[in-house]
């Protein structure tokens, strides 16, 4: 049990540090760089500005910089546009923003698709399975950028409302949370009714139905513990999905999250700003599976062993 | 071989017994049909042409969708939008597949260390963040394709809204493509791990045959049926994540259009006339609905064990 976790955080480390490798390369490989203004910069200028964020120096020299600052100071570094701004403080400050729409929408995901999905399961081939199933389907379907301005009409507020939407008041979390929250369930819903048909057809499931044990009680005790394991093991990936869903739902709905910062800091070659979030997102990433290869491990005794 | 026609034929006519698969063929061949052929057709318009006295028409006997914002016939934009919609699911995906097969057939063949090294480093890839990768990926290749758009047009000669259509997209065809062939490798290892144990393989490695004609000659021809399925699976999700791209501006650009192009200017305009959303909406969704649909269909089919029902 211990060597899986130790085994898991290592491939974490791993994975984090190709990424940071892949990041650096890719983000330097782009054309453009970040001093491309409208206004032309004097080249003494320029050459002052290269040096004070280090990029006129040699590539790998500017790597291993990176890395050392990464490792020893734990510095992301700076925003090149913004004097004195640090990657840091951007994350700080929109991180809680992304994090809170994110807690919410797992939360409704949770919510409805897990119950949809069982009780799909439960009724399987009747009227129910096959309304949980199409709603599963058209929320895998259509593009968020539908389903937010439709859900946006739907609650009677009007497109205008997106617009103006901003994330001071709690009602600002409600509409995009639901939206993501939403698309999420309908994935869950069906891993949900996959993993609960599974065991449902199982011998002892038939061993409990012929003592006599209630339905309902059949489905709880028995059923769901093993059935739910695909929809958990989704939940990590899901939090990945969530995370770029929420580039879209948070440019649809105008909120401040890291997810907006990241599209800007991408199209202005922000280059530490784009390293500093995606080093961020695969931490985020990389926790969240560990988390749910733990979860996983919880629910299904079998795993323990190997 | 016998045995292998037998199969395909079982699978066929199970295939033939689920409705939902049957529609969802008829329905994806007519869509196919629609946008490649029907702009062929002279009564279909052109997508560009701008008609200022003609904003926002409702659907006529001449203007089958309407009209958008700038009097361009939507029956056009939509069926021309599905081809680059269509095409970057298509592609994109081949383009998945075919690393992913490659990969991971010589990582189940090999077996062992290499084996073991392989599937670590996708194991890696797995847990990189998708999407972010996808676009800076797409943002590094934009330059040299649109150089190798240059390229083609000086070679060739042919008008630039000939090239730059189908050129254009090559940075989203490599951007999803290189990092779209993690499942598919990881299925066709196990199956190919699956399929090295059996006999016929021992027989022809006895041949004294060559270890890639063994591979490629005896043991891919059959794992095909995965392979065909995830390959189903992976067009709609990749269709999809071409509609997000091209919604944040990182994806297809004007004045080429996508039906993820046409939808998210409907959903800015769906107050006003509701119809520029609805129809590119119902074409983008018919058409993934139709391919999940299939895909659990040709699963059902092939692999009746993982049968639900």
């Amino acid at each position: 049990m211990i060597r899986i976790i130790i085994n898991r955080i290592g491939q974490g480390i791993i994975t984090l540090f190709v990424l940071v490798t892949l990041t650096f390369f890719l983000v330097r490989a782009m054309p453009g760089s970040p001093y491309t203004e409208e206004k032309a910069i004097p080249a003494h200028t320029l050459q002052r500005m290269k040096e004070y964020t280090g990029l006129d120096q040699p590539l790998p020299v500017q790597y291993f910089r990176y890395l050392k600052n990464l490792i020893v100071h734990q510095d992301l570094g700076d925003v090149i546009k913004k004097d004195g701004v640090k990657v840091s403080e951007i994350i700080a400050e929109s991180f809680p923003v992304s994090f809170g729409l994110g807690v919410l929408s797992i939360g409704i995901a949770l919510m409805v698709g897990i119950p949809a999905g069982v009780l799909a399961a439960v009724r399987k081939n009747t009227a129910t399975d096959f309304i949980c199933l199409s709603a599963a389907m058209i929320g895998i379907c259509l593009p968020s950028f539908v389903i937010g301005p439709l859900l946006a009409v739907f609650a009677g507020l009007g497109l205008d409302s997106l617009n103006v939407a901003g994330w001071s008041s709690p009602g600002d979390w409600i509409l995009p949370a639901i939206t993501l929250g939403l698309i999420n369930a309908a994935y869950l819903a069906r891993l949900a009714r996959g993993g609960m048909l599974d065991v449902l057809s199982q011998d002892y499931i038939r061993t409990a139905r012929a003592k006599g044990a209630p339905p309902t009680r059949i489905v709880i005790r028995h059923a769901l513990r093993g059935g739910l394991i695909p929809a958990v093991a989704f939940i990590g990936p899901a939090f990945a999905g969530m995370i770029s869903g929420s580039f879209v739902i948070e440019t649809i709905f105008q909120i401040p999250g890291m997810g907006q910062h990241f599209v800007n800091a991408a199209t202005d070659r922000e280059f530490f700003l784009i390293q500093g979030l995606v080093l961020f997102y695969g931490f985020l990433i990389v926790g969240a599976n560990l988390l749910a290869d733990l979860a996983q491990i919880a629910l299904n005794p079998r795993l323990r062993k190997s | 071989m016998e045995k292998g026609t037998s199969l395909w034929k079982d699978a066929w006519h199970r295939l033939a017994h689920n409705r939902a698969a049957i529609v969802s063929l008829f329905v994806l061949v007519f869509i196919l049909l629609l946008c490649f052929i029907g702009p062929l057709m002279p009564f279909v318009k052109s997508p560009t042409a701008i008609n200022l006295s003609n904003t926002g028409a409702a659907p006529s006997a001449d203007f089958w969708f309407g009209t958008d914002q700038l009097g361009r016939d939507l029956f056009a934009r939509v069926l021309y939008g599905g081809q680059v919609s269509l095409l970057v699911g298509l592609v994109a995906t081949a383009v998945a597949v075919f690393i992913g097969v490659i990969y991971g057939a010589i990582a189940g063949y090999a077996g062992g260390k290499i084996d073991d090294l392989l599937m670590r480093f996708v194991d890696i890839l797995f847990a990189l963040p998708f999407l972010v990768l996808v676009i800076l990926f797409a943002l590094v290749v934009d330059n040299p394709a649109s150089l190798f758009t240059d390229w083609i047009i000086a070679k060739t000669g042919f008008a630039r809204d000939r090239v730059a259509p189908i050129t254009t997209l090559i940075p989203l065809f490599i951007a999803i493509g290189a990092i779209g062939w993690l499942t598919i490798a990881r299925i066709v290892r196990a199956q190919v791990m699956a399929v090295k144990k059996q006999e016929f393989v021992e027989a022809a490695v006895s041949l004294g045959l060559s270890r890639p004609r063994i591979l490629f000659r005896h043991i891919l021809p059959n794992v095909i049926g995965p392979i065909i399925i995830y390959t189903t699976l992976a067009v709609p999700g990749i269709m999809l994540l071409e509609s997000v791209l091209s919604f944040l501006g990182l994806g297809v650009k004007p004045p080429n259009s996508s039906w993820g192009i046409l939808i998210k200017e409907g959903a800015d305009r769906m107050e006003v006339n509701w119809l520029l959303l609805f129809f590119p909406s119902i074409f983008f969704a018919s058409t993934l609905f139709a391919l999940n649909f299939l895909g659990d269909g040709l699963r059902d089919a092939l692999d009746p064990k993982s049968a639900k029902d």
